[in-house]
């Protein structure tokens, strides 16, 4: 048997970690996107929109990732397509994201005083502009931070993207320690790629949260 | 001020906060049974004076002794056992939300003193009917007025028994309707011998009810007398601007 | 259209029966021990010594920096490595005490700094030491504020146990793999699982908000 070396191990790693950076960011980006969608149509107040809105999020948020990556998995192959597990995991993980992203982005939206609705209203100006010149530039100011937040849950959220077969940094762990018999060494290596990842994005929501309670 | 049978004795105390020298150079004696409300402008130092006697804050300079043993900071066993025979009252009452009024009471001499339940319980019930509020042994602290918030704070207060009862404006958070309530039962613990100090804006009753006025200004203690000097013939300036600035 | 066979499924209700009854052990044990454990280093990150607070602060950064399928992996392969080899339960219930225990550290540690110093300060006047004072005065309010957060948590842990079914602990999503495996019916026994978990997550909610009532918020 061959012996591997740390470096082996950590370099097949690395390469792995390519396809969660990029997974983590076709979800957050598509999600960010369709959950912006969401939360315009909750705002206008569209008839039927908040609860079903509504019914979306709580489906999203009370049920677990894992089914959620495979009923897309297994849901999309019924239609005789051929899903790829990459295709399964990005829609699912997109559709994650929006139900979580339209609700926090939601509650930044409440946070803004009724007043500046009024304001808006009467000074005649059309909804999209009462959203994006007075509503949307100060709901953005408190949305920064829990939404950089919520970055790491969707990172954290592509490993469940391995079960599936999509071959990220779990799978890859997975995969070298059946070849390398070196449990240990892998998966804290990648725990550790997970950690470089997440801890700075971490470390920077909440020096974001602390500037902005300063400001306010 | 004589020292032979102080119960209180205060020596050269300073305190700075920081760049700030909140007390510089107090001294005071106090005798048992004493009442003595603590007058003056705030910033003059009074609260800190007060929370220097029971540790809550740690002067920089100069001693305090109570009851003959030494206010250390640094010995928090020494500390806790000198909170037993100082009692304080806070400004905004500092109730338990979570506790029922009798709850409130009994849980210190449960833990400190491990009395026996039901011994607490009657307590606490005794201490209710002293000031006043008997029936109200399971109401919580969000169900209570104000007035009604702090003479339970002074039955909690009073379940340690303590010898000195030190209060630190308490009924400056009161609406005026409500602080004769509270003045009374501290007027009722005055005339049972209870020892006390008082961070007070009541003037009426610092003239009424106490032996000996101090007035505070700057850090430094700069007048004290029986009230009917201090109030009567205030012999600095800055005491007389401090009592003609009070609109009595 | 595709034929879709849901009988099929829950005509192996039992399997999911037992599932469901192991989801909801992992989770109630890992509850109770994972709130214990985050009381405990809230206390240490809040009041507790310099290295104490910073090995609390170690262990929740990296819980929460890490995907619970990686920590469930590591404690279940990789410490035999080590000589610690567990069963798949004991395993899954310690991975998840261990995430929820971090989680919830935070989530205490919120509640206990918004403690009015006040408190404190009465409690010391009356001679109360640091540790009675957080067991007595401080605690339960502070549970108390961060309660809604705590159940969310709670939740989350829940739905996040589905994972444990990849190390072929017998919870739900492990039956719903086991009955598709069978019957090849992946997509029905799949929508009947995440069905049945979405009335876990509300029926776990409705739970702990009495919990919370009956013990934390609990008077008259």
């Amino acid at each position: 048997m061959v012996d591997f070396s740390v470096w082996d191990v950590v370099r097949n790693l690395l390469l792995a970690a390519r396809w969660t950076v990029a997974l983590s960011l076709i979800a957050f980006v598509g999600g960010g996107l369709v959950g912006l969608i969401l939360l315009c149509v909750r705002i206008a107040k569209l008839p039927g929109a908040e609860r079903l809105v509504g019914a979306y999020v709580q489906i999203f948020q009370g049920t677990p990732l894992l089914m959620q990556l495979f009923l897309a998995y297994f849901g999309l192959a019924l239609f005789g397509w051929n899903i790829s597990a990459w295709t399964a995991a990005s829609v699912a993980l997109t559709l994650y994201a929006s139900a979580f992203l339209t609700e926090i982005w939601r509650g930044c939206v409440a946070a803004i005083p009724r007043g500046q609705w009024e304001a808006a209203q009467s000074l005649g100006l059309p909804f999209r502009d009462q959203l994006r010149d007075i509503i949307f530039p100060q709901a953005l100011k408190i949305a920064v931070p829990p939404t950089v937040g919520f970055l790491v849950q969707v990172i954290k959220g592509t490993a469940l993207a391995s079960v599936i077969g999509f071959v990220e940094l779990t799978k890859a762990g997975t995969m070298i320690t059946n070849a390398t018999f070196r449990p240990f060494i892998v998966f804290s290596c990648v725990a550790l790629m997970y950690f470089a990842l997440c801890f700075p994005i971490s470390a920077w929501a909440r020096a974001l949260e602390r500037k902005l309670n300063v400001h306010r | 001020m004589s020292t032979a049978n102080s119960f209180i004795e205060i020596v050269g105390v300073r305190k700075s906060f920081g760049d700030n020298e909140v007390l510089k150079g107090i001294d005071l004696s106090i005798a048992k049974g004493e009442v003595i409300a603590l007058i003056g402008k705030s910033g003059s130092g009074k609260s800190t004076l007060l929370r220097c006697i029971n540790g809550l804050e740690t002067h920089n300079a100069g001693t305090i002794h109570v009851d003959g043993k030494e206010v250390r900071a640094n010995d928090a066993a020494a500390i806790r056992d000198l909170r037993q025979s100082v009692g304080m009252i806070f400004q905004n009452f500092n109730l338990f939300p979570h506790l029922t009024a009798a709850k409130n009471i009994m849980l210190a001499p449960m833990r400190v003193k491990k009395t026996a339940p039901q011994v607490l319980e009657a307590q606490a019930k005794k201490l209710l009917e002293r000031v006043g509020l008997g029936e109200k042994f399971d109401a919580y602290p969000d169900q209570l007025s104000g007035g009604q918030q702090q003479r339970i704070a002074i039955a909690r207060a009073l379940a340690m028994a303590p010898q000195v009862l030190l209060c630190d404006e308490i009924t400056s958070a009161l609406d005026p309707e409500l602080v004769g309530e509270v003045l009374r039962v501290v007027e009722s613990l005055a005339k049972d011998g209870m020892t006390l100090l008082m961070v007070t804006h009541e003037m009426a009753f610092a003239k009424r009810v106490a032996n000996r006025v101090i007035f505070m200004h700057a850090g430094r203690i700069h007048e004290h007398g029986t009230p009917a000097e201090i109030f009567g013939s205030p012999r600095t300036p800055e005491l007389q601007q401090f009592l003609s600035g009070l609109g009595d | 259209m595709i034929a879709l066979d849901f009988l099929a499924v829950v005509e192996q209700w039992p399997l999911l029966a037992k599932g469901v009854a192991v989801t909801v052990t992992l989770t109630a044990i890992a509850a109770v021990l994972g709130v214990g454990l985050g009381v405990t280093c809230a206390w240490a990150r809040a009041y507790g010594s310099r290295w104490a607070s910073a090995i609390a602060s170690t262990y929740v950064e990296i819980i929460r920096n890490t995907p619970f399928i990686v920590q469930l992996f590591f404690i279940f392969f990789g410490l035999p490595s080590l000589g610690i080899k567990l069963s798949p339960e004991l395993a899954s219930v310690i991975a998840m005490v261990i995430n929820l225990g971090a989680y919830s550290t935070e989530i205490v540690r919120a509640g206990l700094e918004a403690t009015p110093k006040g408190q404190w300060e009465a409690a010391a006047a009356l001679g109360l030491s640091r540790a009675q004072t957080f067991r007595d005065v401080v605690l339960i309010p502070a549970l108390q504020k961060v309660w809604p957060a705590m159940v969310s948590q709670i939740i989350i842990v829940m739905l996040g146990s589905a994972v444990c079914g990849q190390i072929s602990t017998e919870e739900l999503s492990y039956a719903a793999n086991l009955i598709q495996s069978r019957n090849f019916r992946a997509f029905e026994a799949f929508i009947i699982a995440t069905l049945i978990y979405l009335a876990l997550s509300m029926a776990l909610r409705q739970l702990l908000n009495w919990l919370g009532g009956r013990f934390l918020f609990g008077r008259r």
